[in-house]
């Protein structure tokens, strides 16, 4: 028997049988390559069976023959087999516990996901600075007095468009911070910041706000020293925060984009 | 004892013979099939993770935009051959022709080294497309589960050498033939470790695309080269 000491078996298979296990080993892994060669093959769910059938009588070739498990005591084969079950285990159970929630993974950090600006200076995600602050009260309607929107020159299309895009995505490269970040627009999805005012009627408040200012000076300034004039109801979190973070980096051509955008706000 | 002497069956090792266990295994033989069943562990929870991971990451480069089925099948191929060499080099040392113990181990570990060649092309290739360890789940869990296979094969090529090296002073024979063997098991256990790997990460999961489908994605350029897409 394979357990008395006297014989150890030590037997190895022909130079015919490796040439034949060779052989067989080419063929095996041609069979798969050609199993994915067409095209709608490629990735479809009812190939894993056969690759996996055939990648297993390789493993299988491999270890009774090449590793002659099969000529050899039978604890050996006992010995790694029982490994290979156990890392079967492993990934039966991980795949078990991570690969089947619902919803998947995936779908899951998408939902969670967040949007981050770097803060350069500081570190960390601009959003969540703003965030970790109190939310402040939105603007109340102004005065009550009904706007009457000016009839003016047609406003530049190309101007508003630039603004808007400004408005959104930030000026110049990089991760410039948008004025999304804390200004809500009705009518673009992407303005749903709280932490400034409202402006999604800002063309028509603009021109209500002080007597003798014209809208676009005074957008032009409320963008250029934000702190000169605060609107009446509007509380000022965090003093400095909207020049030094943002519009500090505007030029002026990107000034009077954003003063055609907003001025459309109405 | 009389059946050892046999057409077909190799003299054995004077180590096995002389050592006596309980089992009837020698103990290195024993410790080494018990190392690979614990390999077996450690490759097992990477590939559990490539799993598990498959078709999360949120940003490309996706499989199917850059696995190259036909190239690494080739290396596949190579890696096969060097296994061959491989019981070519036990049975030289067996049958005690010095030559081609030299000769067999040599080539082993030279087919080891063009395997590990198309690896170190394929890593740069990703790396010039964008794909880095830390570029998505499917980078890192690739680069872990491959790196760690080239690196297990990077060590047989330095143990053959060792081998070699011990061959040329003529110290190998059928008497330290299990000095032959248990780097054979070794290396034998890499190859089905890559048969594994292949499979599942080239001929299965190379097709895998990203969260939208995205029809740019198209796969790689140089299988065109042997006119099979």
């Amino acid at each position: 028997m394979s357990s008395d000491p006297g014989v150890h078996e030590s037997r190895h298979p022909t130079l015919k049988q490796y040439v034949g296990i060779a052989i067989f080993l080419f063929v095996v892994t041609i069979i798969e390559f050609v199993i994915i060669l067409p095209k709608d093959f490629r990735g479809a769910g009812w190939t894993i069976a056969p690759l996996a059938i055939l990648s297993a009588i390789k493993f299988a070739a491999v270890i009774f023959f090449y590793m002659h498990l099969k000529f050899d005591n039978r604890l050996l084969t006992w010995v790694f087999l029982g490994g290979l079950a156990l890392g079967f285990a492993v990934v039966f159970a991980l795949v078990g516990l991570f690969g089947t929630f619902t919803p998947s993974p995936r779908a899951w950090a998408e939902d969670k996901a967040k949007p981050c600006t770097l803060d350069h200076e500081m570190g960390g995600c601009l959003e969540d600075k703003i965030r970790a602050e109190p939310t402040p009260t939105p603007t109340p309607p102004a005065n009550g007095i009904e706007p009457t929107p000016a009839p003016g020159p047609a406003p530049d299309g190309g101007l508003v468009a630039t603004g808007r895009q400004i408005f959104i995505t930030g000026a110049g490269e990089g991760a410039a911070t948008p004025c999304v970040t804390c200004h809500t627009v009705a009518g673009v999805p992407e303005a749903i910041g709280l932490l400034g005012p409202d402006l999604s009627h800002i063309g028509t408040d603009a021109a209500n706000r002080q007597p003798g200012v014209s809208v676009d000076d005074y957008l032009w300034e409320s963008i250029r020293d934000p702190e000169a004039f605060i609107a009446e109801g509007v509380e000022r979190n965090t003093p400095g925060l909207m020049l030094t973070a943002i519009t500090a980096g505007l030029t002026d051509a990107d000034v009077d984009a954003l003063v055609a955008f907003l001025k459309e706000q109405k | 004892m009389a059946h050892q002497t046999e057409i077909g069956h190799h003299p054995p090792a004077a180590e096995h013979a002389e050592e006596q266990t309980t089992t009837g295994i020698n103990h290195r033989k024993l410790l080494m099939w018990v190392f690979l069943s614990s390999d077996c562990l450690f490759f097992g929870s990477l590939i559990a993770t490539y799993m598990v991971y498959r078709g999360q990451s949120l940003v490309g480069p996706y499989p199917v935009d850059i696995i190259d089925v036909p190239i690494t099948t080739i290396s596949t191929f190579v890696l096969l051959c060097s296994s061959f060499a491989m019981v070519r080099a036990l049975a030289a040392t067996n049958e005690d022709r010095q030559g081609a113990i030299i000769f067999w181990l040599l080539m082993t570990a030279f087919l080891g080294a063009i395997f590990i060649g198309f690896q170190v092309y394929e890593f740069n290739l990703f790396r010039a497309e964008g794909l880095r360890i830390d570029t998505n789940l499917f980078g890192s869990t690739f680069f872990t589960l491959t790196g760690f296979h080239g690196a297990h094969v990077t060590l047989g090529i330095v143990w053959l050498l060792g081998l070699a090296w011990v061959a040329k002073k003529g110290r190998l024979g059928p008497r330290t033939a299990l000095d032959v063997e248990l780097a054979g098991l070794y290396w034998h256990f890499v190859d089905i470790v890559w048969i594994v790997i292949f499979t599942l990460l080239y001929l299965i999961g190379g097709f895998d695309t990203g969260p939208a489908g995205d029809p740019s994605l198209v796969p790689h350029s140089i299988t065109s080269l042997f006119g099979l897409i």
